[in-house]
């Protein structure tokens, strides 16, 4: 059988194309024989020049005008066939000689060796020999030679087609009038015409007429065949017409039906191949015919079957193929399929490899692509059948044509078909649910034991055909897409075809189909410093504003509906930083699988990954980092990873793996690779928008001396250095701390100004900034008051659930990058910020235990003597509001001043009880701030604090500390401290009430806010005790006591006497009372308000038994002078004195006391004096001085 | 006799959902092989077919060799075919086969936790589908 046979067959003129003259290099002869190819139709009108008409033609119908000569060129020639007088259309009717001249030096020769060869063809009518590219001595040597050579000078492929065109067409012309010499003889002599068929069947005498008869329609009809060989269909038609008719008479059906077929090729030549449904159905009904003569004449002689099937089959085929379109499948299925069931009576492999491939390419031409695919995949059985490497690279070509239509393609074939797969991927990805039934139209390729064949023969014929890089495909995709159907026996093999296909391979080849092991994302890991990626507003200076959740809500609706968050989530990569993304890895089968390295594949080119080498166990799953390096601008793309395993780098993308995970949930892929390994379900993770953003500066931080918590006492004030360092390669240009988190109020102070004074930070800089924090009280939860102990641990606990302050930096490089983020297109212009967060640990202990506070009164009754600092003086020196009874002169440090002339009388502490229940000792201090006004005289003393001596506290030990009052007395009472008492006073009550509360509180927290406890314990811990609510409650009922002086003060002092006595005696006598002696003294009286005072003063002494010596039985007192009932008025702010003199009978001690009863009280000394009813007399009395009087003996 | 039967559901997907040698002859790997190809390949001439007739049953619409295919069109929602491929002759067994298998499959369908279009796994299918095939091929 032939190949391509069709309708067109018949009028075909095979010439055979003999290379000559010594060897010529493949790539030239390929480009000749190109060139000769091009040239198979020549027009009848074009060789009308070469042709010279010797005698009268035969062939009287050529159509001169519109018929061609076809040609067709027999590369290498071929041995003559038997059949070759059946159909001439068989036969070698020309031989070509293609030369290359530079490789035969002598001309003569190659016509020499050219005559020779051409006596092989017998049937050759026409020789030439095209010698190319000779030299010019050739040339010369050449033109004048009588032979069959025609010499192509060097020259352009134009030129030289050309000429090339010329030379065929004179070719053609002397074929032309070749065919008609042979006509004209046939006619006139006749020829034996004899087929296989003939050979043994003898002519017999008897049947010599009708053997005559039958050699006439043979001639008719090989007439008719030389007729369509020169493009002349009617001349042909008529000579077949004639030989049908002899052929029926003579029952030579063989030859019948030949010539029909050859009437059937003339019809349709004649009428120019148009579609004519009538000459269709003609056509049809004669090859029909055709085909049953055909049958026939073998069923007459089923010895010749094998023989005569061919041209049965070619017959059917050629019907097929002028048939095939879609309309008329049905008819050319029952032609195929009847064509194909002959296979088995084809005797010859080569035949039956001709039928099938015919077949499979007339179902491919009618669109059956799996039809196609069967009987393709039958010729690569056969071609597997012949042992030779050839044979083998055929089966390999024609199976990976099937394997479209399996499903099987190899990624590299089928760029765009998997193109349009991942789109249909990414739309199933975005929308997240999508039909079920358009699910399984993902998964098309469900026919896997085909598959699995399909793939194996591949393989094997690829092995065998030594394409190591077709049979690696082979083997990965068989592997990858069906290891759950092969044991491990098998899937090791397939390794170790996999390693040694690749031993072939030249190293890192690629192949566009992946092989194990199965990736997919798992997920990307954000790293601290892409956390803290902050925009940039241009517009905003204070863009460090909002970016933290500000609020108490954690979620804010306003928040949730701004642009950004509509998109998917994004990730900010930038230059220069390495990052990492997690990926599993699965090996679902029975080996050890090595991946010689496995990096991410990123196709925006502006990432460098960094390979890693992973060993995977049998049936096992893994996840691993793999981390890069981006180095440019712009937008990142991970499709997936790239792989370098069993010798070959292939791409490995995520979407497929997810596309076969979908499957296997859908329970349509066979298996889940990852579940199988043991590996949880992971729901898929979309590879986010990833840009790179031009490097940003880095700070980095650590706490100097170590980043462990601090652990602190309660209250306890620490200083803490936080060394920030600049890491990056763009120096911060600009930067903003704040704080966040849990008892931010326990920061104290941030030296920012450090970091501020340091900017521009340049890389690599350093900068240390002091904070100071002050230890947060525990919450009474927290602490279990029995056990200290367990404090540290609880407290510990504290500080890991996220009670420490945190310390935000925000930071940005400059603005001016603007010019390379352009790149990206990205809409805003200036690059984002960054956040750093550094968290303060601290660890809080639990410290000095306050216990209780209570308000204590003292008296310490003063001495009576002469030189008392007089108040006058006091207010001679400064005219302000100075406290009178506080000495100016000396201000020492101690706060516990027993003031003489004050007396202690009334003295206010207040007692703080403190326990400590640590480990260590406590040192207690007490500091009073003062802020006293300004005094012209000694300015360096003001506002300073003062501090009582320390008090210190044992472990497990407590203690009180006392804290004196007395500083915080006004000096004068005015009305200033009630006025609005006053002013609302008629008003309503319940608002006075409030009112004069809200002053108490103020003027409580005023008090308190000057008194701090300080502690100290060991050489470096020291802090304040927070005890602001104790403090309160203790001296709420008390406060107008300690802060308003009596409205009266009583002081007492000797009169200053005549110095007449000796300077021994001064010493004794000074400050001293003696008995028996009439002792001057003076009452002062001074008035604290900013009014008169009317009063009636008395003055009594008391024993030191309490007893009143003045009045009385036993009176031990004399008294000169006026003592009760003194009616004196002080005018405002003034003092007065009032003169007595006592005579004491007795020494001892005895205390002296004014006391005074203010008329016409005001509402301030009312109040002051706590009275309830306006009637009730106001009663002023002064603090005791003591008396000691001495004995003159 | 032996004889050589392969019955394959073929899902409106092309995919096969249920795939049974239902011969008697002794099975050979190779031949299961050879009759799923040629199943797969006569999918394209049936898938023509079914459209030009209101039949559902369809005889012998394609051949390899010995073997023919024979195929019942279900009114699947576009197109589910139940094909054998047999070298039996006996049509009208063959007929009642597919009107009993396609009873089955329906009862398939009617299971709410079955994805039409997804394989079939039901062993109880599979041992009626054999149980059919005894009785009628």
């Amino acid at each position: 059988m032939e190949p391509d046979v069709s309708m067109e067959t018949c009028r075909i003129i095979r010439i055979a194309v003999l290379p000559t003259g010594g060897e010529i290099p493949a790539d030239i002869l390929r480009h000749y024989i190109s060139m000769l190819s091009q040239f198979n139709t020549v027009d009848l009108s074009s060789i009308s020049s070469f042709y010279v008409e010797h005698q009268k033609s035969p062939f009287a119908h050529q159509p001169w005008d519109s018929g061609s000569l076809l040609f067709k060129f027999v590369i290498g020639g071929e041995s003559a066939s038997a059949w070759e007088d059946f159909q001439s259309n068989r036969k070698i009717l020309a031989v070509v000689g293609i030369c290359h001249c530079p490789s035969c030096p002598d001309l003569g020769e190659v016509a020499n060796d050219f005559a020779k060869e051409c006596t092989d063809y017998k049937s050759s009518l026409v020789h030439r020999c095209f010698a190319f590219s000779p030299s010019d001595a050739q040339l010369e040597a050449g033109g004048n030679k009588e032979n069959d050579l025609v010499l192509f000078p060097p020259s352009d492929r134009r030129s030289q087609e050309l000429h090339m065109q010329t030379m065929l067409q004179d070719l053609a012309a002397s074929l032309l009038m070749e065919f008609e010499k042979y006509v004209l003889r046939a006619e006139s002599v006749g020829t034996i015409l004899k087929t296989p068929l003939d050979s043994q069947a003898g002519f017999g005498s008897e049947e010599m007429i009708k053997a005559k008869k039958k050699r006439l329609g043979r001639a008719q009809k090989t007439i008719g065949d030389y007729c369509l060989l020169a493009a002349s269909p009617l001349d042909a038609n008529a000579h077949y017409t004639t030989g049908i008719e002899l052929a029926r008479l003579t029952g030579d059906v063989f030859w019948h039906a030949g010539a029909l077929e050859g009437s059937a090729c003339a019809l349709l030549i004649d009428r120019e191949d148009n579609r004519d449904p009538v000459i269709e159905e003609e056509v049809k009904y004669r090859y029909y015919n055709v085909i049953q003569l055909y049958r026939r004449s073998s069923v007459s002689d089923s010895a010749q079957r094998a023989s005569t099937v061919r041209f049965e089959l070619e017959a059917a085929l050629k019907l097929a193929r002028y048939l095939c379109r879609h309309e008329l499948a049905k008819e050319v299925v029952e032609l195929l399929m009847g064509a194909a069931d002959c296979a088995k009576s084809l005797i010859d492999a080569n035949d039956r490899l001709i039928l099938f491939i015919e077949v499979a390419r007339l179902f491919g031409t009618l669109g059956y692509q799996r039809k196609a695919a069967f009987f393709s995949r039958q010729v690569a059985q056969l071609y597997l059948q012949q042992d030779n490497t050839c044979a083998s690279i055929s089966a390999m070509k024609v199976l990976s044509m099937t394997a479209k239509a399996y499903h099987i393609e190899s990624k590299g074939s089928s760029y765009k078909s998997s193109a349009c797969s991942n789109e249909s991927g990414s739309s199933h990805a975005e929308g997240g649910k999508l039909h079920p039934s358009s699910i399984v139209s993902l998964y098309e390729s469900q026919w896997s034991t085909l598959q699995m064949v399909v793939l194996r023969e591949i393989l094997l014929s690829s092995v065998r055909a030594g394409d190591p890089l077709a049979a690696w495909s082979a083997a990965a995709r068989l592997l990858r897409s069906y290891y759950p159907l092969i044991t491990p026996v098998g899937q090791s093999g397939l390794a170790s075809s996999l390693s040694n296909s690749a031993e072939r391979l030249p190293s890192g080849i690629r192949c566009a189909d992946s092989a194990l092991p199965f990736i997919r994302l798992h997920s990307f890991p954000v790293h601290p410093s892409q956390a803290d990626i902050i925009k940039r507003n241009p517009n905003n200076e204070g863009w460090w504003m909002g970016s933290a959740p500000s609020g108490p809500f954690i979620y804010t609706p306003f928040s949730k509906g701004s642009p950004n968050d509509s998109t998917k989530h994004e990730i900010t990569w930038i230059v220069g930083e390495p990052i990492d993304v997690l990926v599993e890895l699965a090996n679902p089968c029975g080996f050890d699988l090595i991946v010689d390295s496995i990096y991410l594949s990123v196709q925006s080119g502006n990432f460098d990954p960094f390979p890693v080498s992973v060993n995977l166990p049998p049936n096992s799953a893994k996840v691993i980092s793999l981390s890069g390096v981006p180095t440019k601008v712009g937008p990142v793309i991970i499709p997936g990873c790239t792989v370098h395993c069993f010798g070959v780098i292939t791409e490995h993308l995520f979407k497929e793996v997810d596309n076969i995970l979908h499957g296997a949930a859908q329970g349509l892929v066979l298996s889940d690779p990852f579940r199988c390994c043991g590996s949880g379900k992971l729901k898929t993770v979309s590879v986010p928008n990833i840009s790179v953003v031009p490097p940003l500066p880095l700070l980095v931080s650590h706490v100097v001396g170590g980043d462990g918590a601090a652990v602190l006492y309660e209250g306890e004030i620490h200083n803490i250095r936080i060394s920030i360092g600049n890491a990056g390669s763009v120096p911060v240009e600009q930067a903003h701390i704040s704080l966040s988190g849990k008892n931010q109020d326990s920061v104290l102070s941030i030296a920012d100004e450090a970091l501020m004074s340091a900017l521009p930070l340049k890389p690599g800089a350093q900068v240390t900034l002091p904070v100071t924090l002050k230890a947060w009280k525990l919450s009474l939860v927290d602490v279990d008051p029995n056990s200290g102990k367990n404090a540290f641990t609880s407290s510990a606990r504290m500080s890991k659930d996220g009670s420490s302050p945190l310390l935000v930096f925000h930071y940005a490089g400059p603005s001016t990058y603007i010019a390379s983020t352009e790149i990206s297109g990205s809409s805003s212009s200036i690059p984002p910020g960054r956040r750093l967060i550094v968290p303060l640990h601290v660890c809080v202990q639990q410290g000095l235990r306050f216990v209780k506070a209570r308000l204590l009164s003292m008296d310490i009754p003063a001495r009576i003597s002469e030189n008392l600092p007089a108040p006058n003086k006091i207010l001679e020196g400064s005219s302000n509001k100075e406290i009178p009874t506080t000495p100016t002169h000396q201000t020492d440090n101690s706060l516990m001043k027993i003031d003489p002339y004050k007396g202690s009388w009334g003295l206010r502490l207040l007692e703080l009880e403190l326990s400590n229940p640590t480990d260590v000792a406590f040192e207690v201090n007490v500091y009073v701030h003062l802020d006293k006004p300004k005094k012209p005289c000694n300015t360096v003393d003001t506002d300073e604090d003062l501090c009582c001596s320390r008090t210190r506290i044992d472990r497990d030990y407590s203690s009180r500390v006392l804290i004196p009052l007395e500083h915080f007395k006004l000096p004068v009472i005015d009305d200033s401290f009630f006025s609005k008492d006053h002013k609302v006073a008629g008003d309503d009550g319940s608002s006075i009430l409030k009112q004069s509360k809200a002053e108490l509180t103020a003027s409580i927290n005023n008090l308190i806010s000057k008194i701090k406890v300080r502690w100290q314990s060991g050489r470096n811990s020291s802090g304040e005790l927070n005890i602001k609510d104790a403090f309160q409650s203790a001296l709420q009922s008390s406060v107008m006591d300690i802060l308003l002086p009596d409205p009266l003060t009583f002081g007492f002092r000797l009169k200053s006497r005549v110095e007449e006595e000796s300077s021994s005696k001064a010493r004794l006598t000074k400050g001293a009372v003696f008995a028996h002696e009439m002792t001057g003294m003076e009452a002062l009286i001074r008035n604290n308000t900013r009014e008169m005072i009317t009063m009636t003063l008395s003055i009594t002494c008391r024993d030191i038994a309490g007893d009143n010596c003045i009045e009385g039985k036993k009176s031990t007192v004399l008294w000169s002078g006026v003592l009760s009932g003194v009616a004196i008025e002080v005018p405002p702010l003034q003092e007065i004195t009032h003169s007595f003199s006592l005579y004491f009978l007795v020494p001892g001690e005895y205390t002296l006391l004014g006391a005074a009863v203010i008329d016409n009280a005001t509402d301030i000394l009312r109040a002051r004096a706590h009275t309830i009813s306006p009637d009730e007399p106001i009663f002023c009395r002064g603090s005791p001085f003591g008396v000691q009087v001495l004995g003159t003996a | 006799m032996a004889t050589t039967a392969c019955f394959i559901i073929v899902s409106r997907n092309d995919i096969p959902i249920y795939e049974a040698e239902v011969g008697s002859a002794v099975k050979k790997e190779d031949a299961a092989h050879q009759h799923q190809f040629i199943l797969h390949a006569a999918l394209d001439i049936v898938q023509d077919l079914a459209w030009t007739t209101s039949a559902m049953f369809l005889k012998a619409t394609d051949r390899f060799n010995d073997l023919v295919v024979s195929v019942y069109v279900t009114a699947g929602h576009i197109l589910n075919i139940l094909m054998l491929l047999h070298d039996s002759r006996n049509e009208d067994g063959i007929k009642s086969f597919f009107q009993e298998v396609h009873e089955l499959y329906i009862k398939i369908l009617l299971n709410p936790l079955y994805l039409p279009g997804s394989r079939i796994t039901s062993s109880h299918f599979d041992t009626k589908v054999r149980a059919l095939a005894r009785k009628y091929l």
